[in-house]
């Protein structure tokens, strides 16, 4: 189970005004408000935050079924920046959940995970943000085939074994992003439970 | 305040981050903030805060967990203002 989520920061920008008082507090715990109040790129880091704690969402309101609105319960800890990456974890209620992002200048992405291992086996695509944007993947990817569910949640077909599991697809101002876990490696053992 | 009244607040609170003109024109009861007015999720904190100033209450994590509808942010406003004339 993963999810995603993706801020366009040109985007963000213009449609937030976070620094607005009572709105880090809505979303931040103390110590998330410190950190992004002496960093150097204070709304890099409270985008960071915010696509962490969607993207932990994402598989909460999945596996649960159940949908609510509480960024403050998804605390953040364990911030690692290496070059345009970091990894985090995000802990809400029993879940504790992987993080990957990627930072740009111009957007941020998250991916949310259950098990570290996923992390390592992990496959994701940008795009530009249209409606099109399943046909605009299923042109490009030779490999898997993007489709939603009877749900009307996103799933990756492998084309050649049909194998299918679930995605996640984020869309923010400019941007599209979808992720799925990749194949596990042809011929490591599978366990039969 | 009745319903209606508290309706039509609220579709002046959301106006400004309502994606759906369509949906906002005909905000009622079972209007869904982010499924139907495509409210992005980063302003429904703004719509938390709006709420806030405009009946001079406090909206806890535990009430804006739920203020995904028109119709939770009706039962959160008239609870928190029952709440404070009680006090």
């Amino acid at each position: 189970m993963l999810g995603n989520d993706l801020v366009d920061l040109k985007q963000a920008a213009r449609e937030s005004n976070w620094q607005r008082e009572g709105y880090l507090n809505k979303i931040c715990t103390p110590a998330e408000q410190e950190l992004i109040l002496s960093a150097d790129h204070p709304s890099t880091l409270l985008w960071l935050f915010w696509t962490m704690k969607e993207a932990s969402y994402k598989v909460v309101n999945r596996l649960s079924g159940i949908r609510s609105y509480a960024p403050h319960s998804y605390v953040c800890s364990g911030l690692i920046f290496e070059g345009h990456e970091a990894t985090a974890s995000v802990n809400f209620d029993s879940y504790h959940f992987f993080i990957k992002a990627v930072l740009t200048e111009e957007m941020i992405h998250s991916s949310a995970v259950l098990r570290k291992e996923q992390l390592q086996n992990m496959n994701i695509h940008y795009l530009s943000n249209s409606p099109a944007y399943m046909d605009d993947f299923n042109q490009n990817c030779r490999e898997y085939l993007l489709s939603k569910n009877l749900a009307g949640l996103p799933q990756i077909t492998h084309r050649r074994t049909s194998k299918t599991r679930e995605a996640s697809v984020s869309h923010h101002g400019r941007y599209t992003a979808i992720l799925y876990s990749g194949l596990p490696y042809s011929g490591s053992p599978q366990s039969a439970g | 305040m009745d319903k209606e009244e508290l309706i039509a607040t609220l579709k002046t609170i959301v106006t400004p981050y309502a994606q759906d003109p369509d949906a906002l024109a005909h905000i009622h009861e079972d209007t869904d903030f982010i499924k139907d007015l495509k409210i992005n999720s980063a302003n429904l904190v703004d719509v938390v805060l709006d709420v806030e100033e405009k009946f001079d209450i406090e909206i806890d994590n535990d009430s804006m967990a739920k203020m995904l509808t028109v119709k939770a942010a009706i039962e959160i406003i008239e609870e928190k203002l029952a709440s404070d004339a009680g006090e």
